[in-house]
Parts: C-alpha cells; structure tokens; sequence
C-alpha cells in the first residue's frame, strides 16, 4: 500500500474518532438551542477531514513521492539510535523536576552524544557542562528567571 | 497616502534605530544564518528555537529579533546549499541547482558572494515594494467585517493547500484540517466549554503553539538527521573559503544585474500570495530567467550558471519579504515562518491585522524598517563572517542532533516550566514524524493551528450578525469575491487536468 493511503486511512480513522468525541463535549441548556455552539467546529472538521483522507483514498496516487510504500521508504533506517534518543528525552521530562535543570541537562547531552557515536570523555563533557552551566547563567543571573532545584535536594536535605 | 508612509517610516526608524533594536536585528541576522545553514534546519525551526528568547522582550524588539532570524535564516540556507549541496529547506533548493556545481568548479566565494549580493537586493527591493504596499492594503483592510476575515483565512489555507505541488493538494487540506481540529483543544473561549481535555489541567489552556511549532519542525527534523543517515552527514567538511575569493567582477555583476531586477519584482508578487512563500518565489524566478535567457546560456543552467544562481536567491529574499504584507495587513500568514510569527504576535496581545497598523504602529513599521537594517547587516557583516560560518558545517553530527534536541526542548520548558509539556512535545514529535514518512506536509499544519481559533471566533461573529444564516458567504460582494477566489483555487488544478484532456493529453494521474 502506497504511504500517502496508509496516512490517509490514519487520518480517516482518527477524524472519527475526532467527530464521536465531539459528541461528548458538554452543552449548557441555552446552548442546545443555538446554531453555533462548541460542538459546530468539531463536527465540521471531523466531516471534513474524513471526506479529504476518503479522497486520497480513492483517487490514484499523483505525487510520485507518495507512491512508496512504508517499508521501501524506511529501509535502512537508524531506527535504534532514533528510538533511544526518543527515550532520552521521555527520561529527561520525567527526571527535570526531581534531579534540576543544571545535572539533568549534562546527562541529556552527554547520553545523547554517546547513542549516535561519540567515545571521548572529554569531549562530552567539555560540549554539555559549559554550554548547560552559561544557559543557566544567562537565565538565572541575566534574565532573573528562577529555575527551581531538583527535588532530590531537598530530599537530601542539601537545599 | 504619502504623508501617512512618511510618519510611518518615522516611526520605523526612531523604533529601529534604538542600539537594543539595532543590537537584535544583528542578533537575530546572525542567528539565523548559523541555524539556517545548518542541515536540514530551515527558517521555521530557526524562527520557533529563537521565539522563547524574545518573550522577555517587548513586542517591537521581539518581532524585529524575528524578522531577523527570518531572512538571516533563508541567507544561511543558500550557504549549505552552495557548499555541500544540503538545501536547509524547499525555499533555497533551487540555490543548489547551480550554486553547488559553482562551488564544484572551484569558485565557492564566488558563489556565495553572489548570492549574498542578489539576496541583499532581492529583500531591499522587496522592502521599498512592501513600505508602498502595505498601507494601501492595511487601510483597505479596515473596512472588513468578521465574514471578511472568515473567508480570507479559508482563502489562505486553501492557498497554502493549491501551492503544495502536484498531487499534494489534498494531503495539505488534510494537514490544515488536522491543524484546526488541534486547535479546538483546550477550553471554548466564548462558551467556557472544555474541549477534548480528557479531564487533563495541562490541556486546558490548548496546546501551545510554541511546542507544536518546535514538535513538528526542530525535533523532527533532527531525528529526520539521525534516522536518514545521510551518506555526507558525517563528513560536511566544506573547503576553506578565503576572503579574496569572495570578490565578483564588473562583467559578471552587469550579467545579474537585470536577473536581480526581474527576480526582485517577481518574487515580491509571488510572497504576497498567501500559501506561496520562499519556495515558489525562488523556482518560479529561477524559471523565468531560465526561459528568458539565451540558447548559449540556457545550457549553463544546473552547471553553475550565474543567472541561474542570481534568480532563486534574489527570488526568495524578495517573497520571505512579500509573505509580510498577508502577516502585517491581514493577520493572515502567508507561509510557514510567518505563521509561527503570527503565533507570536498574538502571545504579545497584539491583534494582526489591519487595525495593527493604527493601534500598534510602531510594531507595524519597526519590523517594515528593520529588514532594511537586517538585508545591510547580512550583507556587510555576514558576508565576511562566510568563512569562519563554514566551518559550523564541520562539526559532527553526533554532538549537532543532541544540542538541537536540548535548544528545542529547553525552549519550551524555560517558557512553561512544565515538565508534561516535554513529554507532550515528545508525543508530537513521533505523531509529526509518522505524518512526514506518510509524506504529509507539516507547514499547513500549523497555519491551520495558528488560525484555528480566530477562524471560529470570525464564523461564530459573522453568524450572529446575519442571524445565524451563512447568506454572509454571498452577501457582500468582498466576501463573495474572496470566495470566489477560493473556490478557483481549489478547482483550478481540477479544471487545468479537465482542459488537458481535452486537448487529448490526459494524464490519469494529474487529478489533484
């Protein structure tokens, strides 16, 4: 199946879904009486957007980018060092409230350095401690914006 | 007409020449070309990494910042393009076609000075065109009532929709719908109504458009690096660029000088179109020069003709400048950039649109005014500074993709200070990067985000004043000509696939 369909049978799927959920969006009593109400938009959308992904489904495929299908496009893809760094960053949401902005920071980019190739130490540490330190600086000290400390100091009972 | 031109550019100049303006124009001039040369970033990604800097600024000093990154961004492109034959973007691929095979020949300098030198005439002719411009259409524009506004919008996403290039119509409708259904989320405005929160508190507020601009483009384009595994990625060392090399002769400026001209005009005309942008502002220059050339030059084209490398760059300076005049009269983007722009107008609290051009006049002509500051700062100062730029596309990959990664999340986080935002980017992120290997276009996406909300309130307000009757899509005849012109845009390639069978040379493919 040629990706574009593949998108378009998603977006079909999804505009459904988009519309049954639009039925369950509340309605004040006056509300129910009016043409427009906060319900319009997403009915309209969803119908929309199911009838254009039912067209690219149905009319040939024009664009001759499109007419791949999945697997020959992503053929040889570095699926792993993506995925890992997809994990990086759901790591470093979850642990920036509880190790801070300065020691989560450092272990992003240096992790991150190390999943597509690099091996020097040094290197790493010199490209993500002064670069994450200065930001920090800037806001903290020239900015005044106020970045909170990690939660694990408190903890600790350093702060 | 003219008095009112000559206060405003007054006004530009005593906000421009201010040394914190002056200090950003340069900022964000050097900004943007280091993003913008930089593999696979273009002007969108440059504009949305700089936006959290400018949210300590006042509005006037943010925008002029991000103007600067705009244009400072498409002059980085065309250096990436020259040298290592890695377009940032669309808008500078027609650039490569003969910038690369110049630099091949041994003549980089001489490339990029050409380039600078069309891009700087392209974005000052455009300037002038945009100071004359502007006004006329802002006073036009301040007759419109909201069915005006509703279908102007609906006129620049289907615009942005018919410019997606062949067989891409539709794929782009649906990424503008996608956009707009984004933008229901979060609590109804005018009802008070939660929508599709799913009884979450971080989603009440919607979805930051910020985010959703650093989703869709920073982070996906740098996984796009990481997962492509670009054969060159690892080794853009592009050969030393001395300053001597930079120089361009006599003969070969008067052998451009009527190409500049040409493509300045043309490109303007094109940016003003909503939905058209850099991109079709530099092919559509590019193949003007290449028809109007003759047989003996015609055949340099894509060997490194000078014309050819003149043409898209002059062209799509000259558009990025022209996408202004939709932004700046209307409050309607006319391409991507200027659509993560407007997002940032209306985190300011300033209305775009006509009535910004007499309530908030000095932000109106201080962007107008800067970008000639901007075109002489990427001219004087970027031009020697090429050299040393260079050697930013030597640096590895392996440090390159973390670093964007970092800018882009921290750019969202340091203005949200909300950790659910870096996970909700995250999820952007993956759903943007399914979409672009379906081959799905994300700029309509986020015009279609960005205008989502002043689209409903405009149909809900034009409902109320005809009595809840869509007779205001017929009734006034600006209304109804807007329409009209969105009806021919959306059947036009319909109509052009009927006409060619007609003429017996059908082709099955060409539906839309």
């Amino acid at each position: 199946m040629a990706r574009e369909k593949v998108g378009a049978l998603i977006m079909l799927l999804f505009s459904i879904a988009y519309g049954l959920l639009a039925t369950r969006i509340p309605l004040s009593f006056m509300a129910q009486h009016e043409v427009f109400t906060s319900r319009t938009m997403p009915y309209a959308l969803s119908v929309l957007g199911a009838l254009i992904a039912l067209l690219i489904l149905i009319l040939p495929t024009a664009d001759p980018e499109g007419k791949s299908t999945l697997k020959e496009k992503t053929h040889g893809m570095e699926w792993r060092k993506a995925i890992y760094l997809v994990l990086l960053m759901i790591g470093y949401g979850l642990i920036m409230v509880w190790l801070g902005f300065i020691i989560s920071s450092i272990l992003f980019l240096i992790i991150g350095f190390y999943i597509l190739g690099e091996r020097r130490i040094k290197a790493m540490l010199l490209a993500s401690i002064p670069l994450v330190v200065l930001l920090w600086f800037a806001m903290s000290t020239l900015l005044g914006v106020y970045i909170a400390p990690g939660e694990v100091f408190y903890m600790l009972g350093v702060l | 007409m003219w008095d009112g031109m000559l206060s405003g550019m007054l006004t530009g100049i005593s906000t421009t020449m201010i040394p914190l303006n002056i200090a950003m124009v340069l900022f964000g001039c050097f900004m943007g070309s280091l993003i913008g040369m930089l593999p696979g970033l273009g002007p969108i990604t440059a504009v949305a990494l700089l936006i959290p800097v400018t949210y300590g600024l006042d509005p006037t000093t943010g925008m002029v910042l991000l103007a600067g990154v705009y244009y400072g961004a498409i002059f980085g492109g065309s250096t990436s393009s020259i040298l290592i034959n890695a377009p940032g973007e669309a808008a500078t691929v027609a650039t490569a076609l003969d910038g690369y095979p110049l630099a091949r020949q041994g003549y980089p300098g001489k490339a990029l000075a050409i380039a600078a030198y069309s891009s700087f005439s392209g974005g000052t002719v455009s300037v002038i065109l945009l100071m004359v411009f502007a006004p006329i259409l802002a006073s036009v524009a301040t007759s419109f009532q909201s069915a005006d506004y509703f279908a102007l919008m609906i006129l620049g996403l289907t615009a942005v929709s018919a410019f997606a290039g062949r067989g891409g119509v539709l794929k782009a409708l649906l990424m503008v719908v996608l956009g707009l259904m984004l933008a229901t989320v979060g609590t109804d405005q005018t009802s008070g109504v939660q929508r599709f929160t799913f009884g979450s508190l971080e989603l009440l507020d919607g979805i930051e458009f910020l985010m959703l601009a650093m989703a869709t483009f920073a982070l996906t384009e740098a996984l796009s690096i990481v997962l492509t595994r670009d054969a060159s990625s690892d080794s853009l060392k592009p050969k030393m660029i001395g300053f001597k090399s930079l120089k361009v002769t006599k003969k070969e400026f008067k052998l451009i000088a009527p190409t500049i001209a040409r493509s300045s005009i043309l490109g303007f005309f094109i940016g003003v179109l909503p939905g058209a942008g850099a991109t079709l502002g530099s092919f559509m220059a590019y193949g003007m020069e290449r028809n109007l050339a003759p047989p003996e030059e015609q055949a340099k084209f894509g060997k490194g003709s000078l014309r050819g490398l003149a043409a898209p760059e002059t062209g799509n300076n000259a558009a990025s400048s022209g996408s202004f005049v939709p932004l700046l009269c209307l409050g309607i983007p006319g391409s991507g950039t200027t659509a993560v722009m407007l997002g940032a107008l209306i985190a300011y609290g300033i209305e775009p649109g006509p009535r910004m051009f007499t309530d908030s006049p000095e932000v109106f002509w201080g962007i107008i005014m800067s970008m000639y500051l901007g075109n002489i700062f990427l001219l004087v100062l970027n031009l020697p500074l090429i050299p040393y730029f260079a050697k930013l596309l030597a640096i590895p990959r392996n440090f390159m993709v973390p670093m964007i990664l970092f800018f882009s999340l921290m750019g969202v986080y340091l203005v949200t200070f909300n950790d659910f935002d870096i996970l909700m980017m995250v999820f952007f992120c993956l759903a943007a990067m399914a979409l672009r290997l379906m081959n799905f276009p994300m700029a309509p996406l986020l015009l279609g985000f960005i205008l989502g909300g002043l689209m409903e309130d405009n149909l809900r307000r034009a409902l109320m004043i005809y009595d809840d009757s869509l007779s205001f899509m017929w009734q006034r005849p600006l209304t109804l000509g807007i329409n009209l012109a969105t009806l021919f845009i959306l059947f036009f390639p319909i109509l052009r696939s009927l006409l060619k069978s007609r003429n017996g040379k059908a082709d099955p493919t060409t539906a839309v």
